[in-house]
């Protein structure tokens, strides 16, 4: 496994969110689905080091990063795609995609590698590459943060809600792109929007009220009876 | 692009005021300009400060003082040139900045603003009565031939020594501003500036950061200390009226604008220097950053009033 959660607790004051979780990524990818504030950014957090573990214990890569400092686990191979996208609104696409780079060790010495396989997948960020990101639409900004977390050559890749806000158009699109990158790097993604997912996905998981509900192959959540009355909407 | 705007706004006040004075004695031209340049070369450093830590650093001037008096002792014990203190001085700011920051600021950063104004203004009220304690209140000057050169064009006499800040600040405006867009560590402090959880979650180390730019802006105040004791007279208190118009001149560029610190710098040294050329008026040219702060306060509240 790449990444390993063993009952995970964490929260915020005194209000518990997670009341340990037990979750796993190999070489695949990986859904997280469930209500909002079921706690899935909240687990997506606690695992970048964003925010810090009440218990339990984060593994990647054989290391022990539970409560380690943000910047040390991004170094350690795990990008993320925030679901407030979180870029560098006064700089360039060309800048933000730069940073994304350059202070992690997988990406060193392949910038211009990573760089032509980005603009390969987003071609808009080419014609925009001297743009400033914040005026930039907010789809445009969601491609800007997944071509900047693909820039640090990832060992996983989290994706938090990478559909929010974008035309069910692009959507598509950007799944159909995400199921292209699975064959090379391992995603743990969150979706509102299950049913496009599903398509993109090896497994899934649900999480309910902090803890994980269900989990099972997208095949398997896709026939089963409570994801498709609460997720898929039938 | 209100950024933009208000840069232009503030050159171009800057150049008007700059041509009539010149029409009408060009003298208060020459002094202003130089005086902007002093101005400018202080206040650079802080708006760095403001721009990427997010703290008003209220002890900034009297870091200065305390570079200026480092200087003084080093220079009467040795007999070199204040000049040749300039990098050292940076040197040992830039250290002092780096343990005043790992020790105190770092952990005011997630505290309200009015707390971290109070820690920086007590480190500056500690500076500037430290250095009044061990060194008493009395006057220190170190006189320098060099700075009374001066130059004479048709009836027009005046010093060119002082034209050193007004390089000195270019120098440092465009400095800055290369290493901000052009070098990877530049851009990270930039990134950690707009948006520190973002930067820490490409591998910056916000921290880190953090404490670099708030040395390299004491290494450069401290540059400027060696530099303003060629010049100037020094004594604990020097360096207060220096941190308020430094705020100033932030205040009216906006956040992390370092173009508008040059012309705001422009727009206060010649606004004193104009009242100084009247003997009436002198004593008003102390307090004209505080009508200027006036100004750019209420500009902002009618224009917040519109939108
Ligand atoms: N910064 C915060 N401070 C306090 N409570 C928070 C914060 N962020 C999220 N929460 C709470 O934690 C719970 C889980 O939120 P979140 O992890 O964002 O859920 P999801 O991403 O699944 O929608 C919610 O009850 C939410 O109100
Ligand atoms: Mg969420």
């Amino acid at each position: 496994m790449i990444l390993d959660v063993k009952k995970l607790e964490t929260g915020y004051g005194r209000l518990r969110v997670l009341t340990g979780v037990d979750l796993s990524v190999g070489r695949e990818s990986v859904g997280l689905f469930g209500p909002n504030g079921a706690g899935k950014t909240t687990l997506i957090n606690t695992i970048m080091g964003i925010n810090k573990p009440w218990s339990g214990v984060v593994t990647f890569d054989g290391q022990d990063i539970g409560g380690k400092a943000t910047h040390l686990v991004a170094r350690a191979g795990i990008a993320l795609v925030p679901q407030e996208r979180e870029l560098f609104p006064g700089m360039s696409v060309a800048d933000n995609l730069e940073l994304g780079a350059a202070y992690v060790p997988r990406a060193a010495g392949i910038g211009k590698r990573q760089l032509d396989m980005v603009l390969q997948l987003f071609p808009i960020l080419k014609e925009r590459y001297r743009q400033l990101v914040g005026t930039m639409s907010g789809g445009q900004q969601r491609m800007v943060a997944i071509g900047r977390a693909l820039m640090a050559n990832p060992l996983l890749l989290i994706l938090d809600e990478p559909s929010l806000g974008l035309q069910p158009s692009i959507v598509a699109e950007v799944f159909e792109r995400l199921a292209r990158l699975k064959k090379e790097i391992a995603i743990l993604v969150t979706e509102q929007n299950v049913r496009e997912s599903l398509k993109a996905i090896d497994r899934g998981y649900v999480l309910e009220n902090g803890a994980v509900a269900l989990r099972d192959t997208a095949e398997g959540l896709a026939k089963n009876p409570h994801v498709v009355s609460a997720y898929l909407g039938i | 692009m209100a950024m933009k705007r208000r840069t232009t706004i503030l050159v171009v006040l800057g150049l008007a005021a700059a041509f009539l004075v010149a029409l009408w004695k060009p003298t208060v031209l020459i002094y202003g300009v130089q005086q902007a340049g002093l101005y400018a070369a202080i206040a650079i450093p802080m708006g760095l400060v403001l721009g990427i830590v997010h703290i008003v650093n209220l002890a900034h001037g009297e870091f200065m003082m305390v570079a200026a008096y480092a200087t003084y002792f080093a220079c009467r014990a040795t007999g070199l040139d204040p000049l040749l203190a300039v990098l050292p001085s940076a040197a040992v700011t830039a250290l002092l900045g780096w343990v005043v920051y790992k020790l105190t600021i770092r952990r005011a950063l997630k505290a309200p603003e009015l707390n971290q104004l109070i820690l920086t203004f007590g480190i500056g009220i500690l500076l500037s009565q430290g250095v009044n304690l061990l060194f008493t209140s009395q006057t220190r000057k170190i006189s320098l031939e060099y700075v009374s050169a001066s130059m004479t064009i048709g009836e027009l006499s005046f010093g060119v020594w002082p034209f050193v800040f007004v390089i000195v600040a270019t120098a440092m405006a465009v400095g800055l501003k290369l290493f901000l867009t052009r070098t990877t560590t530049g851009k990270a402090a930039l990134a950690v500036g707009q948006n520190p959880r973002g930067a820490a979650i490409v591998g910056i180390d916000v921290d880190r950061t953090y404490g670099l730019v708030f040395a390299l802006a004491m290494a450069l105040v401290g540059g400027m200390g060696a530099l303003f004791l060629t010049r100037s007279a020094i004594f604990p208190g020097v360096g207060g009226p220096f941190t308020m118009k430094s705020f100033c001149l932030v205040a009216m560029a906006g956040i992390g604008n370092i173009p508008g610190i040059l012309g705001a710098s422009l727009l206060l040294g010649l606004s004193e220097s104009f009242l100084r050329a009247f003997r009436e008026l002198r004593g008003w040219a102390d307090i004209i950053f505080f009508v200027l702060i006036i100004v750019v306060i209420l500009g902002r509240s009618l224009k917040g009033r519109k939108s």
